[in-house]
């Protein structure tokens, strides 16, 4: 799935160092929402504001973390 | 200095009253006066004085209401850059401004690609400003006892121009970064205020729209007003945020850096008309010329350009600021603005020069041809993308072009959409084909 993600985010976020740990600090807005619309459509996972926080979005790993336990969920 | 004048009124009578909050700092009236006071003392002492530019960046904090304040105070001209603004440039905005004769009126330098699709430094007046502050508190209703939060950069006319209003009024200004932590947006709502505000654009919208629309309901009695701008919204989503947000007036405006706020149009009460901007507020007015081009006129707009008069001359004619605009007036006197007539990319509110990029992108070795176009997007509505052609035998990934545009142009101007081609279409002569991409 990690790299799946790292694919899918690098096409749509070719500025963002995915590698970095601390990627929310990378981020614009753009970004953050790019982000939730494309794990919302490839994995078909409800994604919301609530989620998009820093510790969420604060590094790839951790974004796996997060579509890891909204899959979980459903 | 209309703007300090009424700083330094409310610090005597409202002392203690919120006057900028950013995150966990709160600047009561007096505490802003004072520092700014500091500041301007500090700054005087350090050569800043009357007529002469002061070059800064736009942090996204109280302090930036405070320096630039202050330089207003030393009689200074402000002129903040965007944070992403190369190092290079800034010194080439230092040098082109520093023996620029201001007239004495003169309160900022505003670096936009705006109605040209050049970057250029417009000058804008403390009249302007003014009267831009007055079309906005006569026009959508600032109050005393608003909340107003700013979350785009503050070296623009959409974020810098809500700044006047609100402080003018002894409003409440609350400061974020961006709007990319949507918790940090909504958590300022907890804030002790009746009245809330803000203006966003279409792609922050869209964004709300897309993501937080529970969140964005929970808090519609305490929202005021929206204002938007800068590009275009969806008829959707204006319909969208009518149903969130019932109680809130909702405000579609037409600007730019050069004409100043110009008009605005209540869509949450008159209807959601995409393209429509309302009438003209009460210090501009409007006209369409043979050509159909938006054609703006009053106290709002700029003086001219820095070191260009050729640039002024073609868009400042008696008074009047031709913009590239196509729009038409309708029976009620109100614009529709219906497209652009130039090749500027608007990106979110930014305008983007596609020469700008593919000037930039020409410096990359491995990289023989390319062009700039505008494609769609599902949140921005329009952003650049790239189709270049790689030295026979490379392979050229996005990352690395953009990787190799940081720090080259600014940040909004890098393309987010990428495609390797076998050639470029040209015309006979040899220029791009910017309509064979359209």
């Amino acid at each position: 799935m990690k790299e799946r993600i790292i694919e899918l985010l690098s096409a749509a976020l070719p500025m963002v160092d995915l590698e970095s740990d601390f990627l929310f600090s990378e981020l614009d807005s753009l970004g953050v929402t790019t982000i939730l619309m494309l794990l919302s459509e490839e994995y078909g996972i409800e994604l919301e504001a609530r989620d998009a926080t820093p510790k969420n979005l604060k590094t790839i790993d951790s974004i796996v973390k997060m579509v890891e336990e909204k899959l979980a969920k459903q | 200095m209309i703007l300090e004048e009424k700083i330094e009124y409310f610090a005597k009578l409202t002392p203690d009253k919120a006057a900028v909050i950013c995150g966990e700092q709160t600047l009561s009236y007096s505490c802003l006066w004072e520092r700014i006071q500091e500041k301007a003392q500090q700054m005087k002492e350090d050569g800043v004085c009357k007529g002469k530019p002061y070059v800064f960046v736009a942090t996204q904090d109280a302090d930036f209401i405070v320096t630039y304040c202050a330089v207003h105070v030393c009689g200074a001209v402000a002129i903040p850059l965007e944070r992403s603004t190369p190092t290079e440039r800034q010194q080439q905005i230092i040098d082109e401004t520093k023996d620029f004769s201001f007239a004495s009126d003169t309160s900022d330098v505003l670096y936009t690609t705006g109605t040209t699709g050049l970057a250029k430094g417009v000058i804008i007046s403390e009249i302007a400003w003014k009267a831009n502050a007055e079309n906005l508190i006569d026009r959508l209703g600032y109050t005393s006892d608003l909340l107003f939060i700013v979350c785009g950069p503050l070296n623009h006319l959409g974020s810098l121009s809500k700044i006047y209003p609100t402080l003018i009024m002894g409003g409440t200004l609350y400061i974020m970064e961006s709007l990319k932590d949507l918790n940090a947006f909504f958590s300022v709502f907890e804030l002790p205020f009746s009245k809330f505000a803000t203006f966003l654009v279409p792609s922050s919208i869209r964004m709300l729209l897309q993501f937080a629309s529970k969140e964005l309901a929970a808090v519609s009695t305490k929202i005021d007003f929206i204002e938007t701008g800068a590009a275009a919204i969806s008829q959707h989503d204006m319909e969208l945020l009518c149903q969130i947000l019932p109680q809130s007036r909702l405000y579609n405006t037409y600007a730019s850096t050069e004409t100043g706020i110009v008009c605005s149009y209540e869509f949450s009460k008159y209807g959601c008309v995409p393209g429509l901007l309302g009438t003209p507020m009460k210090h501009s007015s409007i006209r369409i010329d043979e050509d159909g081009k938006v054609i703006c006129s009053g106290k709002t707009i700029m003086s001219g350009y820095v070191n260009s008069s050729e640039l002024t001359t073609q868009i400042l004619k008696g008074g009047e600021i031709y913009t590239s605009d196509i729009g038409s007036i309708d029976e009620n006197g109100m614009l529709h603005l219906l497209g652009r007539r130039d090749d500027v990319i608007n990106v979110g509110g930014y305008k983007v020069n596609p020469s700008e990029v593919e000037d930039a992108v020409s410096a990359f070795d491995l990289i023989k041809d390319c062009i700039c176009i505008p494609a769609p997007h599902i949140v921005l509505g329009t952003v650049p993308k790239l189709l270049y052609v790689p030295k026979r035998g490379q392979t050229v990934k996005p990352k690395d072009i953009a990787d190799f545009l940081k720090g080259r142009i600014e940040n909004y101007k890098i393309p987010l959409l990428y495609e390797t081609v076998d050639a470029i279409k040209r015309t006979y002569n040899g220029k791009l084909d910017r309509k064979a991409y359209q």
